[in-house]
């Protein structure tokens, strides 16, 4: 309509980057960008998707990464989120650090097609659920089987 | 004690000789065939030293450390090292559900055995530290020993089925009693003035109690002069998790099924499942995200807290547990 453009559209403004719990999480000055992104999908899930409380981003200043803080309901207690790229490595002593903050950990793995893996991390050692019952005990169902194929 | 099966004209009869050993004897029609002597349950003769401190004869193939006698794999069970068994039942040999001697041990149950032998006993663990030490000249004389009476003890019960064995035959065929009573007893002289147990016949026995490095000397210098091999960082790394994990109470195995380095059973595997697939990195070390999603959610599939360890500055290990999050 205005041919003065050059009749081509320009490309919307990246919403990303206008979003401003984005720009927060830039003004913590981490320099690594794809980790910035992961953090910014992750808080996306958490507080639209999810809709969790209190979703804050924090600066982990020994591994230069952000940290996001969040309750999962009124009342929870908080967690403290690693956000990071599914690419990157990471140390068991960098794990260590983010559980020295003294929450409980998740450590969330963000994909190139943005899906998300949630794992938590515990310090010591957290012995598994046990198996669901009601457990039937198999007698000789097992041998009975067995020999018929025979 | 005797006891008789009659398959299909071949006789199996069972006996039992001075030294509680079973002896199984196969005779066709009257001749014997072969026969087997099975072991009865012989205890260790050398018992004191064992009792006294749990010292434990390991030998090394390759690098590989083995152990071989029942009072050594008792002993080694009984200091809380799991192992894994190698070799085949004599009794049942063609399967792999039940597996027999000799016991294989992780580098780091070698490592710990090393550690807790009593500093009084300066034994290398290569020989089985026994004072009788045979030679081989003596060994193979004590052998022929043994051959020679097994062989009197066998034709002395060969003799005695055969008898019987003419007995039931000729009892059995004639009715009348005066005519079968000679007959019988002619024959039973002649039986024991002409029965010959041949050589070929004798049964052999495999003597399964005496394993060991005791007889091998050469073996056993050769041994002593290599000691164990160069620990690398990550196995450093894990034998330290091993001991602390092993201080703490928990049994440990093998875990490579699961992708992990070990298997920690809260107690003995026999009565329980394990909790943890237990992964040793270094505190230092970068591992790929995608590996550890991995070996996590195969926990979370087969019901294990995968833990991950380090052994960290202070003389400890610190223990980080992934489960599965919950949330899809």
């Amino acid at each position: 309509m205005s041919g003065a453009s050059g009749g081509q559209k320009r490309p919307p403004p990246n919403w990303i980057l206008q979003h401003p719990a984005y720009q927060q999480m830039k003004d913590l000055q981490i320099e690594d960008s794809a980790q910035v992104h992961a953090a910014f999908l992750v808080y996306m899930d958490l507080t639209e998707v999810r809709r969790w409380k209190e979703v804050s981003c924090v600066k982990s200043s020994e591994l230069q990464v952000v940290l996001l803080e969040a309750r999962e309901k009124e009342g929870a207690p908080t967690l403290t989120i690693l956000p990071l790229p599914a690419h990157q490595s990471v140390t068991h002593k960098s794990i260590r650090h983010v559980l020295d903050r003294g929450f409980p950990v998740l450590l969330c793995a963000v994909a190139a097609d943005s899906t998300l893996v949630y794992q938590r991390m515990t310090d010591g050692l957290v012995t598994p659920d046990p198996p669901v019952g009601p457990f039937q005990d198999m007698g000789r169902r097992q041998h009975r089987k067995r020999r018929q194929q025979r | 004690m005797q006891q008789v099966l009659v398959l299909l004209n071949v006789v199996v009869s069972i006996n039992i000789n001075q030294n509680n050993q079973s002896i199984i004897s196969i005779s066709h029609s009257g001749n014997p065939m072969s026969m087997f002597v099975c072991h009865g349950a012989q205890k260790p003769t050398r018992t004191s030293e064992e009792d006294a401190a749990p010292a434990v004869g390991v030998s090394l193939c390759d690098s590989a450390p083995l152990v071989w006698r029942m009072q050594d794999l008792r002993a080694v069970r009984a200091q809380g090292l799991v192992g894994a068994l190698l070799g085949s039942l004599p009794r049942t040999p063609r399967q792999n559900g039940r597996l027999g001697r000799p016991l294989l041990l992780l580098p780091e149950e070698e490592g710990l055995l090393r550690e807790n032998r009593k500093p009084a006993r300066p034994v290398c663990l290569m020989c089985g530290c026994s004072q009788q030490d045979w030679g081989g000249a003596e060994l193979r004389q004590k052998y022929e020993e043994e051959e020679r009476r097994s062989f009197e003890e066998q034709s002395v019960l060969a003799l005695e089925d055969r008898k019987s064995a003419l007995l039931r035959a000729m009892t059995g065929e004639y009715s009348g009693a005066a005519s079968a009573d000679d007959a019988l007893r002619r024959r039973l002289q002649a039986l024991d003035q002409n029965f010959t147990f041949p050589q070929s016949a004798m049964a052999v026995q495999l003597s399964t109690a005496r394993a060991g490095l005791s007889y091998c000397p050469e073996a056993r210098a050769f041994l002593q002069a290599c000691g164990p091999t160069g620990a690398e960082p990550r196995c450093d790394a894990r034998y330290q998790v091993f001991r602390d994990l092993r201080g703490r109470g928990f049994y440990l195995t093998s875990a490579g099924k699961f992708g992990g380095d070990f298997l920690v059973y809260p107690g003995d595997p026999l009565r329980f499942h394990a909790h943890f697939i237990a992964v040793c990195v270094s505190l230092d070390e970068s591992v790929c995200l995608l590996d550890v999603l991995a070996v996590a959610r195969l926990g979370s599939n087969v019901k294990k807290t995968v833990l991950l360890c380090s052994p960290g500055p202070d003389p400890g290990v610190c223990y980080t547990s992934l489960q599965w999050s919950g949330m899809i």
